[in-house]
Formats: C-alpha cells, sequence, structure tokens
C-alpha cells in the first residue's frame, strides 16, 4: 500500500529471536536458581524469620491556651486487636472475649467486619480495656491466639474547656475515608483523624508522623526480634498554642448559664479570639471509647442543637445594630448633615402608603440628630433617613464590612450568612412583590432577610474599632497577623460613628447604659432583634481600650429579650473581667 | 462474522495469536490482583481499577483501529510534536510526587513521555523507511539517535530515567532490521560498553582485546579505525578519574539522586530483599492463590505493579513463572513474525519498535524483581496495575493491528 516494500532479512529475524530467547532463559535460570535450588533457603527464612515493617507512633501535639494551661492532652488506652488468620477457633474465642469485657458478640461481630483490612492484618474489636480485663486477657493466653492488646492515645480535654466547640474531636477513619486524605501521612483505618473543630484545622500540624520498625516475626506473626538496622523514628505532632485565655472563657461561659447564646471577645489589635463561649454546648468526652448510638441521637435531635458552633454556623438577625450601616452610607456619601435633626414622634408612615411604622419608643424622641438617633437607636430617625440610599449601595456597605462572607478564622465549616439585594428579593417574592424603599426600612433595622454569624458581628465591630484597618480573626496564637482588606472611609465619618457608639453606652438615655464602667471607656451598640422564634434575641456589639490595647465583644442571647437590658449587662462584667473587679468570681 | 474476522484481523493470520496471548497475559493479571487485593470488589480496589482500565483501554483499541497506515505515515511528525509539546504540559502542573511526569485527567493519571516512546518509533520509521537507499552509508544512524536523544533530553528532565532509557532500546533493533551495517551498530555501543567496562582493570583489558579483533575483522580506512579505538580506550580511561576526582562525592550523590528520584528512603535494597525472599519462598509449584505469606502480610512493597512477577513468583511457584515467561515469549515472537510478513517496510519498523519498547519494560521489570537491575518503576506490559500504561499498552496494539492489515 505504500511506497516502499518490505525487505526485512530472515538474518535480522534470527538475530532479534536469539537476543530474545538468550534473556528470557537468562531470566527463567535466575528464577530457577532462586525457586528450585535456593527453595529451602527462602522457604525457611520466609517462615522463620519474615521481617515485618510496623508502623511506630508518636503523641499527637498538645492544644494550650494562651496562658500555656493545657486544653487538650493525650490519655493513653488499651486496645484490643484481633489478626484474622491466626484464629483458631472465632466463634469460642469471641465468646471468651465477650465473658471478659461484657461486649456482646454481635457487637464484636460487627466491629470485627468494619474494620477488617485482610487476612494478615490486625483488626481492633475492643476498646478502652481496664487493667482487670487485660490481665484476664493475659491468663487466657493460650486459648486467645491471634489477640492482641496495644496502647492507643486518645484524646483528654481539660475540665475547664470540655465544651469548648472550637476544640473539635478526633474520629476513627474507616477504609472508605482514606483514598480522599493526603498519602504523604500514610493514614490508615482504625487510626485517629482530625474531624472538626481545631483538630481538624491543624490536622497536619498536631499529626505525628509515623515511623517505621522492622521486627522479625515467624510464621504465626510472632514478634522474634526487633531489628534496629533503617528503623525510622516515629516523631510527636506539634503543639498548638491557642489566643483563648481558659479563664476569660471559663468566666464568659458562666455568665450565659441557663441561656442560650454565644459570647466572643477578641484583641482587636491582633485578631486574637480571647473567648468563644456557645452555649449550649455538650462534653466533647462522647468523643472518647464507646459512644452509644442513643447518646448520639439524644444530642443530634436535641432541639436546642447543643453540637452546633454558634459562633461560626448560627445565623441570626442582626437587629439595630445594622443602623450604623445606614449611619456609614449618611456620613460617607453626604446625604444629609449629621447634626441636622428630625422629629420623632413615635411613628413612620411612608410617602404614598398607609401602614404605620412604629418606633420601639411609642411616644417618640423627639427632636434627633444622628448621634442621638445611634445612641437611644431611635427607629424613626432611620426609617425616614434610608429614604435617601439606593438599596444597590447599602448591601454593598454591608458586604465591604464582611457580612456574607467569610472571617476566614481558622475553623472549618463557616457559614457565610445572607445580605439580602436585588436578585434576592426578586427571585423570593417576584419582580413586583416588592419595593426597595419598603425593604430598606427593615433592613436598616438589621431585619427581614438578613442572617448573620456572631463571628461576622465581631469582625464588624472591629472594623470599626479599628478604623478600616482590622487584624483578621483567628485562634492559634502563633498565626502571623494578616489583615482584611482596608475599609476606606474619611476620619470625619469613622468619628461620628464610633462618637455614636460612645453615646450608645455613656449618655444619658443611651440604650446600652447597663454596660457602663467607670474604670474603662466601654463603645457600643445593642440591637433587639425580632425573629420567628420568640422572644427576640437580645446583642450586645462592644469595643474598648484597656492598657495600650484594644478589645472587642460580642454578646448574643438567644431570644433573650431587649439588647439593652439583657445583653448590655453581661458586656459590662466582661469589661470588669478585665479592670480585675470580677477576679474573685474568676477564681472560684 | 467474516466482516468481524477481517476487522479485528484483517488479513494477517498471526493477529489472532497474538490476541490470544495478550488475553492470557491480561487474565493472568487479574488473577494475581485479585489475590492480592484487601477488598478485590469495591471500587477502590486495584483489582477493580484495573478492570474499568483494560475496559476503557479496550474501547481506545476499536476507536483507534479505524485510522489508516497511511494517515499514520503521512502525519509522523505532527504525532510526534504533539506528544512531544504534551510532555511539556505537567511543567506547568502541581508536581505529582516531585516529579513531573503525570497529567490529572481526574479519573486518572497519564504519562505523556509514555506517549512520545511511540511518536519517536514512527518518526524513526519514517526517516528510515524514507532513506532506504542510504541505509548503507554510516551517517544514515545519527539522524535517528537525535530524535531519541531530543526525546529523552526532555523526559529525562521530568525526571523521569526509566522512561528517558527507554526511548534509546528501540533505536538498535530498528536500525539493524533497517539493515544498516553492522560495524556501525557496533561503533555505536562501543563507548557505553567502554564506560562500563573501565570499572574493572581485567575486564577493561579484556574489552580491549576484544575490540581489537572486532575492528581487524571489519572493513575501512585504518586511519579511521585507529582513531576510534584510540577515543574508545581514551574515554575507558578517563572516566573513572572524572567520576572519583573530577566530581566530588556530594555532587556524585546529587547525580545520584537526581537520576533516581523515586529511590525509597528505606534502601531499595530491602525491597529486593523482600521481593527475592517471596520468589524464592514460592519454589516449584508456589504456595497457592492468594496464600503468599510474603505478599499477604505487606513485606512485599508496591506488590501491584512493580512486584508483580514475584507475587506470582511466590503464589503459582516456578511454574507460574515459566507460564508467563512463555506468555511473554510468545508474545514477543508473533510481534517479530508480523515485523517479519509486514508487506511494507514503514510498519515493519514500527512494529520492530514497539517490540523493542514492550520487551525491554519485561526484561527490565522482571530482572528487577529477582536482583538483577537496580529498583526502577517500570512495570510489565498488560499484567501490572496501572491505567496510562495498560492504555499506551493497547494503542501499540492497534498500532499492531492496523498495520499489519494491509
Amino acid at each position: 500500500m505504500l511506497k516502499i516494500e518490505n525487505k526485512a532479512d530472515i538474518f535480522h529475524y534470527r538475530t532479534l529471536l536469539f537476543v530474545l530467547v538468550l534473556s528470557i532463559l537468562t531470566l527463567l535460570s535466575r528464577y530457577f536458581y532462586l525457586q528450585v535450588i535456593e527453595y529451602e533457603r527462602y522457604s525457611s527464612k520466609s517462615q522463620v524469620n519474615s521481617v515485618r515493617a510496623q508502623a511506630t507512633y508518636a503523641p499527637r501535639g498538645l492544644i494550650l491556651d494562651r496562658n500555656g494551661v493545657v486544653l487538650v492532652e493525650n490519655y493513653p488506652t488499651y486496645i484490643l486487636t484481633v489478626t484474622p488468620y491466626e484464629l483458631d477457633n472465632k466463634e469460642a474465642q469471641f465468646q471468651i472475649i465477650s465473658d471478659i469485657t461484657n461486649i456482646s458478640i454481635d457487637e464484636l461481630s460487627r466491629r470485627y467486619k468494619k474494620y477488617y483490612q485482610g487476612r494478615f492484618l490486625p483488626t481492633v474489636i475492643a476498646k478502652n480495656l481496664t487493667f482487670a480485663e487485660i490481665s484476664q486477657i493475659e491468663e487466657r493466653r493460650l486459648e486467645l491466639s491471634g489477640f492482641q492488646y496495644k496502647r492507643f492515645d486518645e484524646r483528654l480535654y481539660n475540665d475547664v474547656l470540655k465544651d469548648a466547640h472550637f476544640l473539635g474531636y478526633l474520629r476513627e477513619l474507616d477504609r472508605e475515608s482514606i483514598p480522599f486524605l493526603d498519602k504523604s501521612q500514610l493514614y490508615r483505618a482504625g487510626e485517629l483523624i482530625g474531624w472538626q473543630g481545631l483538630e481538624k484545622q491543624y490536622e497536619t500540624e498536631l499529626r505525628y508522623s509515623k515511623g517505621i520498625e522492622y521486627i522479625e516475626v515467624d510464621t504465626y506473626g510472632r514478634e522474634i526480634n526487633t531489628i534496629n538496622e533503617n528503623n525510622i523514628p516515629a516523631y510527636p505532632g506539634k503543639n498548638l498554642t491557642l489566643s483563648i485565655d481558659s479563664k476569660l472563657q471559663k468566666f464568659s461561659k458562666n455568665l450565659l448559664i441557663d441561656k442560650k447564646g454565644v459570647i466572643l471577645v477578641s484583641n482587636v489589635d491582633s485578631g486574637d479570639i480571647l473567648s468563644m463561649v456557645s452555649n449550649p454546648s455538650y462534653n466533647l468526652d462522647i468523643y472518647r471509647g464507646e459512644t452509644t448510638d442513643s447518646d448520639w441521637s439524644n444530642l443530634l435531635s436535641d432541639e436546642d442543637k447543643p453540637i452546633i458552633n454558634r459562633n461560626i454556623a448560627g445565623l441570626y438577625p442582626p437587629g439595630s445594630s445594622f443602623k450604623i450601616i445606614t449611619a456609614f452610607n449618611l456620613i460617607e456619601d453626604g446625604l444629609l448633615d449629621p447634626e441636622d435633626s428630625l422629629m420623632c414622634t413615635g411613628s413612620y408612615i411612608p410617602p404614598g402608603s398607609s401602614n404605620t411604622f412604629n418606633c420601639w419608643k411609642g411616644d417618640g424622641h423627639g427632636l434627633v440628630d444622628l448621634n442621638k438617633a445611634i445612641a437611644q437607636s431611635c427607629n424613626v430617625y432611620f426609617y425616614e433617613t434610608v429614604q435617601l440610599i439606593k438599596l444597590a449601595d447599602w448591601t454593598k456597605t454591608a458586604k465591604i464590612f464582611g457580612f456574607q462572607n467569610k472571617t476566614n478564622i481558622d475553623l472549618p465549616n463557616e457559614l457565610i450568612g445572607q445580605i439580602p439585594d436585588k436578585e434576592f428579593f426578586i427571585n423570593t417574592y417576584g419582580r413586583w412583590g416588592w419595593s426597595e424603599r419598603g425593604v430598606l426600612l427593615n433592613l436598616t433595622l438589621g431585619q427581614g432577610d438578613i442572617l448573620v454569624t456572631p463571628l461576622q458581628s465581631l469582625r464588624y465591630i472591629n472594623h470599626i474599632a479599628s478604623r478600616g484597618k482590622t487584624a483578621k480573626l483567628k485562634l492559634n496564637a502563633n498565626k502571623k497577623v494578616e489583615y482584611y482588606d482596608d475599609i476606606l472611609l474619611a476620619d470625619q465619618t469613622w468619628d461620628r460613628v464610633i462618637n455614636g457608639l460612645y453615646d450608645v453606652v455613656n449618655s444619658e438615655g443611651g440604650s446600652g447604659w447597663r454596660a457602663k464602667q467607670s474604670k474603662v471607656k466601654l463603645y457600643g451598640k445593642t440591637s433587639t432583634a425580632e425573629n420567628p422564634h420568640g422572644e427576640p434575641h437580645a446583642w450586645f456589639n462592644g469595643f474598648f481600650d484597656f492598657e495600650g490595647q484594644t478589645y472587642s465583644l460580642v454578646v448574643l442571647v438567644e431570644n433573650g429579650g431587649g439588647g439593652g437590658a439583657v445583653a448590655s449587662p453581661i458586656a459590662g462584667e466582661i469589661v470588669k473581667f478585665f479592670t480585675s473587679e470580677q477576679i474573685e468570681i474568676v477564681n472560684k | 462474522m467474516s466482516f468481524f474476522n477481517n476487522y479485528i484481523y484483517g488479513s494477517n493470520e498471526y493477529l489472532g495469536r497474538l490476541y490470544l496471548i495478550v488475553s492470557s497475559l491480561i487474565t493472568f493479571g487479574l488473577i494475581t490482583l485479585y489475590s492480592i487485593s484487601t477488598d478485590p470488589l469495591s471500587i477502590s480496589s486495584s483489582f477493580m481499577r484495573q478492570l474499568i482500565f483494560i475496559i476503557f483501554s479496550l474501547f481506545v483499541f476499536f476507536v483507534l483501529n479505524q485510522i489508516n497506515v497511511k494517515t499514520i505515515h503521512d502525519n509522523s511528525t505532527l504525532i510526534y510534536i504533539i506528544s512531544f509539546l504534551l510532555c511539556f504540559v505537567p511543567f506547568f502542573l502541581t508536581p505529582v510526587e516531585n516529579t513531573y511526569r503525570w497529567i490529572d485527567l481526574g479519573f486518572f493519571y497519564i504519562q505523556p513521555g509514555e506517549y512520545l516512546k511511540c511518536a519517536t518509533i514512527i518518526l524513526i520509521a519514517k526517516y528510515l523507511s524514507n532513506h532506504q537507499l542510504e541505509v548503507k552509508e554510516g551517517y544514515i544512524v545519527f539522524i535517528p539517535i537525535l530524535i531519541a536523544l531530543l526525546s529523552s533530553f526532555l523526559v529525562l528532565n521530568q525526571p523521569d530515567l526509566g522512561t528517558a532509557v527507554i526511548i534509546f532500546a528501540p533505536v538498535l533493533p530498528m536500525m539493524l532490521w533497517a539493515g544498516v551495517n553492522g560495524f556501525t551498530l557496533f561503533l555505536l555501543i562501543a563507548p557505553a560498553i567502554t564506560i562500563i567496562a573501565a570499572s574493572n582493570n581485567m575486564i577493561f583489558n579484556i574489552w580491549g582485546v576484544l575490540m581489537f579483533i572486532i575492528f581487524m575483522t571489519f572493513q575501512g580506512s585504518l586511519f579511521k579505525k585507529v582513531l576510534i579505538y584510540f577515543a574508545n580506550i581514551f574515554t575507558g580511561l578517563l572516566f573513572p578519574f572524572f567520576w572519583n576526582d573530577f566530581l566530588n562525592g556530594y555532587q556524585r550523590q546529587r547525580f545520584i539522586d537526581f537520576l533516581n528520584p523515586d529511590l525509597d528512603p528505606m534502601g531499595s535494597s530491602y525491597h529486593i530483599i523482600q521481593s527475592i525472599t517471596a520468589i524464592g519462598s514460592g519454589g516449584m509449584f508456589g504456595k497457592g492463590w492468594g496464600q503468599g505469606s510474603q505478599t499477604q502480610l505487606k513485606f512485599l512493597p508496591v506488590q501491584e505493579s512493580d512486584f508483580i512477577l514475584s507475587v506470582i513468583a511466590e503464589e503459582f511457584g516456578f511454574f507460574g513463572i515459566a507460564a508467563i515467561m512463555f506468555l511473554f515469549f510468545m508474545l514477543i515472537k508473533t510481534l517479530l513474525d508480523i515485523a517479519f510478513k509486514s508487506s511494507d517496510y514503514f510498519s515493519s519498523l514500527v512494529i520492530i519498535g514497539l517490540t523493542s519498547i514492550l520487551f525491554s519494560h519485561i526484561f527490565v521489570n522482571s530482572a528487577m524483581t529477582i536482583g538483577l537491575m537496580p529498583v526502577k518503576g517500570l512495570p510489565t506490559p498488560f499484567v501490572s496495575a496501572g491505567g496510562s500504561f495498560m492504555l499506551l499498552c493497547f494503542i501499540m496494539l492497534s498500532l499492531v493491528s492496523n498495520l499489519s492489515k494491509n
């Protein structure tokens, strides 16, 4: 078909065939030598002295608070493994184990199946063996060929922070998850891996590096000898030092007893979170040892959702703190003179509408300028002024302050909440089912389809406290300080808003007067967020300078009532912790 | 049915035999993989993955079977350029295990260097077939060597020493097949042997005498012969100085590390010892399917790909190895037959090239398991687990089938 005809030479064919035969015969003779002539030698070598490479472990890194208090450490337990091919009578042997450990045979068989890795590899079937159990197993050693107990480290939580969601927990790896993990870490089924919270976030740092040890074993897998050559030692994981102050964390936790909600305290200058409480919570010890399915389903079905870290995964309407978003728009864009006053008569009727919108103060605030409107949280002032702002500008400002965006704190599974924009309203209410002016009346009060996480609220107050140059929030004390994108507003804008926040706490009639402190200047904003689940949520977002540093705090009491009445006093207590007035409570 | 026969076999009687051998090898590989998989029927086991790769490769095989030989011949330069450029892609991706050899396609990895091997062969075959009248001249060898050098150099930078060496494997057999003068071929391999022989005085002396005899036997200008002879001797004498004195230990180690990025940190001798123990303890008849203690206790590393022959040796014994070696022998012999009977010169050369590649994989891999060669991650054709290479084997198979249908 092609131009040139094949003129292969029979001599060349024979040459190549000769090379082929020679090579194959060389290989075969070597195989023959190894397998037939030297068979005895290698057979006994494989039977008597097999070298098994065995993984060795080192402790996982500890988690410490900023003052070096150990929050999470390791706790040695004993586990029972079984090597399938060494079993001589599985039923009878399982019966013995069941008698010793009081675990039913069904349960033992279930675990045997679940963790099975191969006929020659040990499978974990029981955990947390007591010394009594170990000694009974040791006594019946001869009947229990194939069973072995081994040391296995679990996590032990400090009593102070047993219920801090952000710590997270470890979980046993099953075979299905392994292909999705980092191969270089050499994960195996049955090992523990950080599954939530900081344990997950810092898995690579906290995890030990596995070592390898070569052991001579006989045909039954019994260890004869350890070979020290070529061993690779295991190294412990790195410790993780948190920015959390465990005393403050405990103190804040006590302020929320019998309440649902959140307390966040941070250092504005470094972004360090000092306290992150989410109540109700649950005891992290549940992840240790054997957890029954009913414990789990109780935890998961609890209506108060103790399993959720509300700080990053609870979504709430923010309430009046969002009036500041309106204020930023008004001043920065020069839409009104902040000194100008409006008359609050206790209600507002939008032009061309017959609906009445009420101020929370029924008989009105009288003449109100911007400062007083922020300090006393006057609804009517913001109803009237928000009419000057476009919806798109308003939502843009909210997003600049980090809403509907992750704070990128070093925790997994953070939610972003929702800032409704034009598209959202069209999708939700139809093109004609809403009006820009109408929805702004809701949005300016931080109500109606807005959802934020408490951590976003903390970021928001930090943006204000630092005048737009704000350190990123973090829990790892040794993580380098990084900054969010700068928020560039005129000095005068920041001044106006910050003065307003000062008056919230410190002026006569300010809504947050209950938080007022004699020793430090506290700035803040109360919110009372209406919601469909019952009483309003009480919020207080604030910041204060103390000993040259700026600190911020967010208090949220779910369905607690008024922000001024419920959240402000709690905020005040937290400031007192700093000024040492509460030291004796802390040390109790 | 005759249409089907014609479609698959063309008019060539040997293709049927070839397919039978390949099916046997694949079955052998699958049986072995089933034995070493912990949970063979789960989708992530090497057995199931291999099965999926084979089905996928078969599909590719049937698609490529449609392509005409003339298309391949006429576009050989284009095929080479595309394969060559494809080798640059991994340098723009995140490195896999610190090398730039792989392109991640999501469901599996492909190794463009593998395909460059085929493209290099096709280009060399085209050159040799277009210059058939000049093959008796010495200079004919330069272009094929340059093409192989170019491919090899690129692959070496990925870095992938195994593939870089394998690219050279087809050059000599193809030139021999094309009818290049035997003395010229000897001159090509002489320097390499000289360097290796230089490591030992005794061997070097024997080689010097042997080389002298060969030089005298062949005809040619005496001056040229003397020049080349002494060039060889000097290379051999200088190489140890260069290696020992000119490079310091650290540079030597760097060079070795560069060539062997995947050298096991625990020392490759551990692998070889485990492999030889597994093979030796298999004995004449083997320990039985799924009963190999070395294998099943996971003493044997990378057993599903690099050391699959050791698994076969342990579980099926010398008989198993003899059977698989017989299949390998028949595979290569059948391919040589096809090349010999082929009516077209270009096709015949390409088949010889592909055969050399398959054979060098078989040889290097087997030799490695029994400690005759250093550890190098070259898989065994049709038997080892691994998607990219299995696909390549089927592509080579479809090339052979296309080329022999004339």
